[in-house]
Formats: structure tokens, sequence, C-alpha cells
């Protein structure tokens, strides 16, 4: 009897405890993976900028729409054709510390992006362009550079390029900067608990206004199904992505209160055929297997519609991607044709390689091998571990016929995905060799009147198509798992979440 | 028995020195951490990659950077974690608790529950009594330990919203993960329990305790119980060991900010100095329950301590 009693007392007080702490303007956010640093020069991960976007400003600011604006700059000029940039510099803004922002905080910054403190990071080499940042007066910098760099404008607006407190650093250290980040955004840093949560609250001062929240916490939960678990029992408010698997959308969808937003991810999966070896030697080999896969099929099922089928590498949000091209349709009929003329037989093999974690994409290989198996093929669906996948198997050219490649950068330009893909010699591009490919690619790096790019661009998409180098697959959603409370929330593609107008209902 | 502790602290040392050496080198073949450092760069050339790689010290040959490790254990320094730069002892510091904290609540717990049951279904051998109860311990031994844990989320938290599903945010935070791993445990022991008492009670010196007519309460647990005692302390030790590694998973569940969900997030991240701090961690806990089992053996048995 006591025990019962004791066990309902402990049950009781216990219900007490964990009531959702649902205070006035307090957001509580899953992310699965902290950074464990805070410095925008010392890491390259999502799971930074998902928070840090909250903490720093860059010159430019891109929110969800993808459109840049001004951000710290409030206008810029393109000078001496295209290798010097002049930038006008907000006035009145200062850091989370009263510490003012000028030019004397831009040049800091670059400088130390690109010296011996960048050096050691994986930020700088995205930045070499700039050669050097020339303080004018002191709302006004150039930007001298090297040569025309036509995606950094979009690159300063997010990871490296946040402007940081120069006296703030000197006066504390890296180290402390490291754990203890200030910058001029939104929210200011209150505290961090390493691999558990990082919070912040509400800076007043913000030069585009107050935030609605007063706090925010990021709490890091890795494991899937325990951060659905927070947000069901109304503990989380948001599971931000990359968490959530197609296979719990409808775990959240049916409680009540909860809802899945999704939003075109920066992230296209395409299987990339060796063109060096095997049957895939063959471009009429290569076009009949894209023709052999029905790949809405494939995202209506497995991918639960959370997916768009793409033409080339790239997803609809990416600058480069041509609305107007049409996907090699799927013909089953056509394909086992094309397949006679080129003279394989039925029974030719290939081997899919993909990522062993990905239990989805495992999937949708077993989906691709039985459609292969329609006309004559027999593939096998190799998993790998996926560094050793990436660092071992794909660069050194030791894949099978096919091999899955996740790519996607958060700049949506397709520069970053076809240049390392397609250019000779390049770490993903193992088997293949084009001249042709070659000089458009170096092309359109050297000139930043973005329509003539534009065009380059589709021009190269085009030819990769034709050419048939991959497997165009599809470009996933990012999921997030939201609580109904939350009110003016909007989804960023590149998870780069803002939370300034965001509020919570009581 | 000092000639005993000696050469026991020996073997210790040398499992240490195995163990160490086998983490550094496997992780080694794992993967590279410079690639996980820079997903989200796309970018990335081989140059990049080698820069990255100086500045974490990985592009030494393999014996300096082990040797870097091993001497930095001597005083305490385990080195910096490849993700962020954090001095890793920062980290242990605060995991090793949680860790010892649970495995502790969830022993003890077991413990206190399965010696009572146990001798109960030992002294009612045979009848429905012992039946009931060794039905349950076969019921939890079958349950694999993460599916139980999120049975009891989904139960607990998410139907009825009293527990916290995850995290360490005070006593209530502990009644989940403690409860999971002490129904897996107590089903075992019981069994243990049950069996090493069963045997006791057929031995002469019970019998002589019975004769003597003394309270059947008194010749169980002051005569029975502490003869018991040397096979249950024996495998309780082991058990605490064991326990370590099963808590991995159990972390992972309920997101328990110890030295499972440390480990974990490091492989994910190819972390090598934190993965192998956490080994080496775990391997010397180990070690010393085990010296600790036979330091212990002395002092419920007054023959081994006069050997």
């Amino acid at each position: 009897m006591t025990l019962k009693k004791t066990l309902a007392a402990a049950l009781l007080a216990a219900s007490v405890l964990s009531a959702p702490a649902h205070a006035a303007g307090a957001l509580t956010i899953s992310s699965p993976q902290d950074p464990g640093n805070w410095d925008p020069i010392d890491t390259f991960l999502v799971n930074w900028a998902s928070v840090a976007t909250n903490i720093f400003d860059g010159l430019t600011y891109r929110g969800p729409d993808l459109e840049l604006v001004p951000g710290l700059a409030t206008e810029w000029e393109e000078l001496d054709e295209g290798t010097r940039i002049r930038f006008t510099l907000r006035e009145g803004v200062t850091f989370h510390n009263g510490e003012p922002f000028n030019a004397e905080a831009v040049r800091y910054t670059f400088e130390r992006l690109l010296g011996e403190e960048g050096a050691s990071g994986p930020q700088q080499s995205n930045y070499t362009a700039i050669e050097e940042v020339e303080v004018i007066d002191d709302y006004t910098v150039d930007f001298h550079l090297s040569e025309p760099d036509p995606v950094l404008l979009t690159k300063l607006a997010g990871y490296g390029a946040m402007i940081v407190p120069p006296q703030y650093i000197e006066e504390n250290g890296e180290d402390h900067f490291d754990m203890n980040p200030v910058g001029t955004g939104p929210f200011k840093f209150v505290s961090y608990q390493e691999r558990e949560s990082i919070e912040l609250e509400a800076f007043e001062d913000h030069w585009d206004g107050a935030p609605e929240l007063d706090t925010v916490t990021y709490r890091f939960i890795t494991e899937p199904s325990t951060a659905v678990a927070e947000l069901q029992a109304g503990r989380v408010d948001i599971v931000i992505p990359p968490t959530i698997p197609v296979g719990m959308i409808s775990t959240i969808e049916e409680q009540e209160d909860l809802s899945i937003v999704s939003v075109a991810s920066p992230t296209v999966q395409a299987l990339r055929f060796n063109t060096a070896n095997g049957i895939t030697e063959n471009e009429d080999v290569r076009k009949a297997i894209i023709m052999a896969i029905d790949r809405q099929a494939i995202i209506d099922t497995i991918l639960q519609g959370e997916a768009e089928p793409i033409t080339s590498f790239q997803g609809p949000l990416s600058f480069g991607n041509d609305p107007e091209m049409e996907p090699i349709p799927y013909d089953p009929e056509a394909a086992k044709a094309l397949l006679q003329e080129a003279g394989v037989e039925p029974g030719a093999t290939v081997q899919i390689d993909v990522r062993g974690n990905d239990a989805t994409f495992g999937e949708v290989a077993q989906a691709v091998a039985a459609y292969l198996s329609v006309i004559g093929i027999n593939a096998t669906v190799q998993p790998y571990e996926t560094n050793v996948l990436l660092n071992d198997i794909i660069p050194e050219g030791r894949t099978g016929e096919m091999f899955q490649q996740a790519w996607g950068g958060w700049t949506f330009d397709f520069d970053n995905t076809a240049y390392l893909m397609y250019h000779t010699g390049e770490r993903w591009n193992p088997y293949d060799s084009d001249a042709e490919l070659d000089a458009l690619l170096e092309e359109q790096r050297s000139i930043t009147d973005r329509a003539e790019r534009e065009r380059l661009l589709k021009e190269i998409a085009r030819y990769t198509a034709d050419r048939a180098l991959e497997v165009p697959l599809y470009n996933v959603n990012a999921l997030y798992g939201v609580n109904d409370r939350v009110q003016n929330f909007e989804a960023a593609p590149d998870s780069r979440l803002r939370l300034t107008d965001v509020t919570v209902e009581e | 028995m000092a000639k005993f502790l000696i050469y026991r602290v020996l073997q210790a040392i040398f499992v240490v020195f195995v163990v160490t050496l086998t983490v550094s080198f496997a992780i080694r073949l794992t993967g590279d951490p410079a690639l996980m450092l820079s997903q989200g760069a796309g970018s990335i050339t081989e140059a990049d990659l080698e820069r990255i790689r100086e500045a974490l010290g990985l592009n030494r040959p393999f014996l300096v950077q082990y040797w870097e490790f091993i001497s930095g254990l001597f005083v305490g320094d385990f080195g910096r974690s490849f993700m962020g730069g954090t001095p890793v002892i920062n980290l242990i510091e605060r995991a090793l608790p949680a860790t010892l904290m649970l495995a502790i609540v969830s022993l003890v717990v077991s413990i206190a529950v399965s010696i009572p049951l146990g001798i109960k279904a030992a002294t009612a051998r045979g009848t429905w009594i012992d039946q009931a109860i060794r039905i349950f311990s076969l019921i939890g031994l079958s349950f694999p330990n993460f599916w139980l844990a999120i049975m009891l989320v989904l139960l607990f938290s998410i139907t009825f919203r009293l527990l916290p599903p995850s995290g360490m945010e005070g006593p209530v935070s502990f009644i989940m993960p403690a409860a999971t791993m002490a129904i897996i445990l107590t089903a075992t022991n019981v069994r243990l329990v049950r069996t090493t008492m069963l045997e006791t009670l057929r031995s002469q010196y019970v019998m002589v305790a019975r004769a003597k007519g003394l309270s059947e309460t008194t010749v169980l647990y002051k005569h029975a119980l502490r003869n018991c005692a040397i096979p249950l302390i024996t495998y309780f030790g082991l058990q605490f060991g064991g326990l370590l590694g099963g808590i991995v998973v159990i972390e992972r569940v309920f997101n328990w900010p110890g030295l499972g969900t440390l480990a974990f997030q490091a492989v994910a991240a190819r972390d090598y100095p934190v993965l192998q701090a956490v080994i080496t961690v775990l391997s010397l806990l180990i070690i010393a329950i085990n010296l600790l089992v036979d330091i212990a053996y002395g002092l419920v048995d007054p023959r081994i301590r006069t050997e």
C-alpha cells in the first residue's frame, strides 16, 4: 500500500515538474548537432548556421525567400570590372557588448578570416577571391578582389563572413569568443552547455527592430525519435532539419497541435554513372537506365511526396536551373530498345553504391534496382559506410557502375555543384574528362554579369543531361516539425532560421 | 594480499595500454574528420582538407599521435575536441558523473528489488509465487532495452505527459532511464539470487541453524544470505561493467548527457580525441570495478581476508 502511495506521489510530483515550460515569449528548438564552437570561421556545419544566424549579421542578408538584401551594408557598387566592391555601411549599429560596428570591424573580420586564424578552419577557402579590405572612411569599405567572384555577395550573407567584434576578441581571446559569441544579430548569447543546449535572449537594440520573442533555447538532440517525442510532449516547439525522416511524418501530423512544414532544401540526390567502366561507359546505355526509372512513383511512395523531380544535378531554387528543360521521360519499352541497339544482352549487371546510414535512400536504390530488372539489367545495391564512400570509394574511382551522390550548397548556385562534379581532375569527378565542358565551367567563373552567367550555367546543365552523366533523381524537402502555438514561422530552405518575427501563443 | 594487488594493478596497466592502442588505431580507419568538419562547404578542395588535417595534427605519423595521447593521460590532458576545440577533459568531467549516477541508481534499484524477490522465489519454490516471479523475469529478459525505453516514453511522456522524454533535469529525469535498465537487470538478477539461494538452503549449516531452532528470518538473512554474497557480489560487480556498455543505447534514446551520448556524437563526427578519451575512461572504470570486487571478497569473507 505504502509503495503504491509513494509511487503515486512521485508521479504527481513528476507531472508538475515536467509540465511544458510555456513561459511568455520563450521558444525551444531541437537541433540535431552541437557544432561545439560558435566562432563563424571555425566550422562549416549547417547546424552552426541554424543557431548563429540569429547571433550574427553579414554585410548582405538572405532570408527564406533567398533574395539578397542589405544587411550591415546598406548598399554596394561593383567597380573596376568586378574586381572592387564598395560597401556603404549601416550607421548606429552596435554589437551586443556595446562595441560600435564600423569599417574597422569589417576590415578586422576579413583579415582574421583570411589570415592565420582562418587558415585552420574550413571557411577560408570560400573567400580567397578577397585580396584586401580597405577602409575608406568610418562607414565605407572597398573589397579588392584578385578575380571577380560572382557568388561573393551571396557568400557575404552567411557563415565565415559574419561580422565579429574586434575589441571583444582582442580583449578576451579566441578561446573565449568560441564559447561566448558576440555579434550584431537580433538575439544575444546567454549561456552554452556543451553537447546539451545554447540559450539566447532578445537584443533590444537590433538595427532591424527588437525580436518578438524573449528567449530562444536550442537543445541538441541527435536521435530523431527522441526529438519527435519532445515535440509530441510539448516540451520542444520546433524540430529543425536534418532530423525528421519521412517515416515519422505521419506520427507528427496525427497529433492535432503539431504540423510538418516542408520547404525545398539545397540537397539533391542523383545516381551518378561510372563513365569509364562497365556497361555505363556507353551513353545510350546510360540514357536507357534513366528512362527505365519512374522517379515520380519513387517520390510519391518512398518519399511520401516530400521531394521534387529534377532534370539536372540541381534543385528548382538553384541559380542555373532551367525550368524549360524537359526530363528524359519514363519509358521502359524505349529503354529496352535502346539497350538492344547498344548491344547489351539481358542479364547484364550493374552495381549501385549507396551510403549505408541513409535508410530512405536505401529503399530508393532497391526500387531503382527493381526498375532496372524490368529492362533486363541485374542491379545489386552495395551499401558503404558514408565516410568510406566519400573518402575512399568515389574520389579513388572505385565505385560500381552507379553511385549515390547527395549534393547542394547553401549558396544555391549551380557552380558549386557543376564545377566540382564535372571539371576534369576534381575530387568528385574520378571518371570523366570533357574539354568542352571544362571550358564552359571555367568561363562562367570569370564573369559577374548575372544574366550571362545564368545562360552559361543552363547550358552546362543541358550539356550534362545530353551526355547522361547521372540519373537526376530529386530535390529533397527540408522537414520542420512545428507546434501550432508557434506563429509567423517561415521555413528556411537553407536551415538558417532567423527568428526575429516569430511569436508564441500562450 | 599486497602481492596480489600489485599483480592486478600491473595487469590493469597492460589492459589499458592494449585498449588505448586498439582504439586509437581503429578509429583512424573510420574516415576523415576534416571532411566531416566542412560538410556544409561543398566547394572543398584537397588543399583545404590538407590544411584542416594539419591544424588538427592528423598529418603526423600514427605513433606520434598515439604517444601524445598516452603522455597526456598521465597529466589528465585528453587533448581538444575536433568539434569546436573544447578541452576533452571538460566534456568528460560533465559526462562521467551523469553516466555513473544513472548506472548506480539502476543497479541499486535492481539489487533492492531482486534480492527480496529472489529469496521469496527460492523459499516458495514450486508454488505459484515462484512461477509468477520466473515468468515475469523471462518477460523482462526478452525485452530489447531500446524498445522498452521507447515504450516507456510513449506511455509516460506522450500519452500521459507525466515524465520528461529526455534530458537530465533533476530527479524526475532518472525515472524512465533507470527503470528501463533496472527492469532488464532485475530479470537476470532475480534468477541468479533464486538459484544461489536454493543451493545455499540445501547446505548443512542451514540445516544446523534450523535445527538450533533459529527463526526462519534469521536463518535466511543472517546465515544463508551472507553465504550467497560472494557469487552475487562478483556478478553485480561484473554487471556494473556491462551496464556501462549498455548505457550507451539508453543514453541515446533519453538524450542523457553522459559518456554514451558523448561517444555517439564523437563517432558521428569522427572526433578522435573525445572517442579515445571516453573509451579509455570506461575501460579504466571497468578495471577499477573488477579490482574493487576482488577487495570486496575479503570484506565479506573472513577466510579470504586471512589468506
